[in-house]
C-alpha cells in the first residue's frame, strides 16, 4: 500500500507550507542574526519524533535497525548541502513547498537537486558515494556507544525541548500583528490563521512518526525522507524502472501537491519568476543539495529530524556540520546594504 | 514621515535584511511600509517588529501571494 506515502506527504507538504517551516531558516538564523526560535521548534520536533519512535520500537510496531557511522561521508555532505541551501533559498522539504507555491527558483533547485541525487546514488557518482560513506565507525548511536537505554536520551531531548519551547513562548509580550480575517472555522484555522512554529513542530513530529509503521508495511524499513525518493523518482523517470517506485516516492509527490493545495487554499500561490542572479544561486544551490545529501545519507530531514531522533551520530553530525556550511554561505551570500546586481531607482521612496 | 520600501521578487530572508537596513536609517515615529512576495515573511516580519517593539499599523494582503505591511520605528 505505498498510496499511504502519497496520503502522508499530502498531509505533511500542507502543513510544511501553512506553518512555513524553514529549516534552512533555523540554520541560517543561528549564525546570521543569533536568532533561535526556528532552531528550537525543531528541536521540539525531534523530541517529539524521538518519543513517538521509541514507543512504537518498544511496542514491537516498528524495529530500529543500528548501522554503522560514516563519519567522513556524513561531515563533507553535510557540509556541502548546508552551504547549497542557502544558495537555494530551501532545504529539501523547503524547496518541495515553495516549488508548490510557485516560485520558479524552487523549481530549478528542485530539478537539479533530484537529477545530482540520482546521480550521486544511482549513477556513475554511486561507486564514489559508497566509497566515501564505507569509511565509518562501529557504533552509530548514542545507546550503543554508552550502553544506556535510549530512553535517558528521550528524557534528555525532552527536557531541553520544553524548556527552549517555554522561553521562546514567554519572550513575546506583545500579540504578532496578524492579517484581518476573511474566514472562519476551520477555513480559517488551516488556510488562513497563522501557525505557531512550535505548535507546527509538535504536528510534523507526529505525522514523522505515523510515517515510519506506514512505509514499513510496505517492506521500507525507515520513516521520513526526501532525497532518496527524489533519487528514486527520478531514476523511475528516466529509466521507467517500476520498482523503484516505492513509499518514499509517494511521499516526495504527495509533499508537491500537498503545498501547492495549501497555498492555493490560502490565496498563496502566485507563479513567481526570479532574477537571473536567483536563478543561477538556485541551480548551484540544487546541484550542491543533491550532491551533499546523497553523500552525507540524507538531507534536513533524513539526518536532521530522523537520524537524529534515533540519536544516531549520523543525524546530530550532519546537523552539526550543515549549520555550520549554511553560516559560511550566508556570510558570503547575505550581506545588508543596497542591493547588488539589481538597478533599484524605485525601489525605496519617500512619500 | 513614511518610507515605501519594495521586496516584490526577493526571497526570504531578503525582505528583512533589507527592511532591517531601511528601519535603521529612520527616525522614532517614521514607518516603513515593506511590499513583500515571500510567503515566509508573513511570519518572519511580524516577529521581528514584536521582538523588537515596533507597532504594526497596517498589515494586509495585496493580491494572490503578496502583501503590504507598515512598521512603525520606536
Amino acid at each position: 500500500m505505498i498510496i499511504t506515502g502519497l496520503i502522508v506527504g499530502l498531509a505533511l507538504g500542507f502543513v510544511l507550507q501553512r506553518g512555513r517551516f524553514c529549516v534552512t531558516g533555523a540554520f541560517r538564523d543561528l549564525t546570521l542574526t543569533g536568532n533561535t526560535r526556528w532552531f528550537s521548534a525543531l528541536i521540539l520536533l525531534i523530541a517529539v519524533h524521538s518519543i513517538g519512535l521509541f514507543l512504537l520500537n518498544a511496542l514491537g510496531v516498528i524495529s530500529l535497525e543500528a548501522s554503522p557511522f560514516p563519519w567522513l561521508a556524513t561531515i563533507i555532505g553535510g557540509l556541502i548541502f548546508g552551504f547549497a541551501i542557502v544558495l537555494a533559498g530551501g532545504c529539501a522539504t523547503g524547496t518541495y513547498y515553495r516549488a508548490g507555491e510557485g516560485l520558479v527558483g524552487s523549481w530549478f533547485a528542485l530539478i537539479f537537486y533530484a537529477l545530482t541525487s540520482a546521480v550521486m546514488k544511482l549513477g556513475p557518482g554511486a561507486s564514489f558515494t559508497e566509497g566515501l560513506r564505507s569509511i565509518t565507525v562501529e557504533s552509530g548511536t548514542l545507546q550503543a556507544s554508552t550502553g544506556l537505554s535510549p530512553w535517558v536520551f528521550v528524557a534528555i531531548l525532552s527536557a531541553i525541548a520544553v524548556w527552549v519551547t517555554v522561553r521562546h513562548n514567554r519572550k513575546n509580550t506583545t500579540p504578532l500583528a496578524t492579517l484581518p480575517p476573511l474566514k472562519t472555522g476551520l477555513a480559517h484555522l488551516l488556510t488562513e490563521k497563522r501557525w505557531n512554529p512550535f505548535a507546527t513542530a509538535v504536528v510534523i513530529g507526529i505525522i514523522a512518526t505515523i510515517a515510519w509503521p506506514l512505509s514499513a508495511a510496505t517492506g521500507r524499513n525507515s520513516g521520513l525522507g526526501i532525497t532518496t525518493p527524489s533519487a528514486n523518482l527520478t531514476g523511475y523517470l528516466a529509466t521507467g524502472d517500476a520498482s523503484l517506485v516505492d513509499w518514499g516516492v509517494m511521499l516526495v509527490i504527495g509533499i508537491l501537491v500537498g503545498s501547492f493545495i495549501a497555498a492555493k487554499a490560502s490565496g498563496e500561490f502566485r507563479i513567481r519568476v526570479p532574477d537571473q542572479a536567483t536563478v543561477v544561486k538556485s541551480i548551484v544551490g540544487g546541484v550542491g543539495m543533491g550532491v551533499g545529501a546523497a553523500i552525507a545519507g540524507g538531507c534536513t530531514v533524513g539526518n536532521a529530524m530522523v537520524s537524529t531522533a534515533q540519536f544516531e551520530y549520523q543525524g546530530w553530525v550532519a546537523t552539526f556540520f550543515m549549520i555550520v556550511g549554511a553560516g559560511v554561505a550566508a556570510k558570503f551570500t547575505i550581506k545588508s546594504g543596497p542591493r547588488t546586481g539589481v538597478a533599484q531607482p524605485a525601489e525605496s521612496k519617500v512619500v | 514621515m513614511k518610507q515605501v520600501l519594495e521586496t516584490n521578487g526577493l526571497v526570504c530572508p531578503f525582505p528583512l535584511v533589507e527592511a532591517k537596513d531601511a528601519i535603521g536609517g529612520m527616525d522614532n515615529g517614521d514607518e516603513l511600509v515593506i511590499n513583500f512576495d515571500c510567503t515566509q515573511a508573513t511570519e518572519a516580519i511580524p516577529q521581528w517588529a514584536a521582538e523588537n517593539g515596533y507597532p504594526v499599523t497596517h498589515f494586509d494582503r495585496t493580491g494572490d501571494a503578496s502583501w503590504t505591511i507598515t512598521v512603525q520605528k520606536a
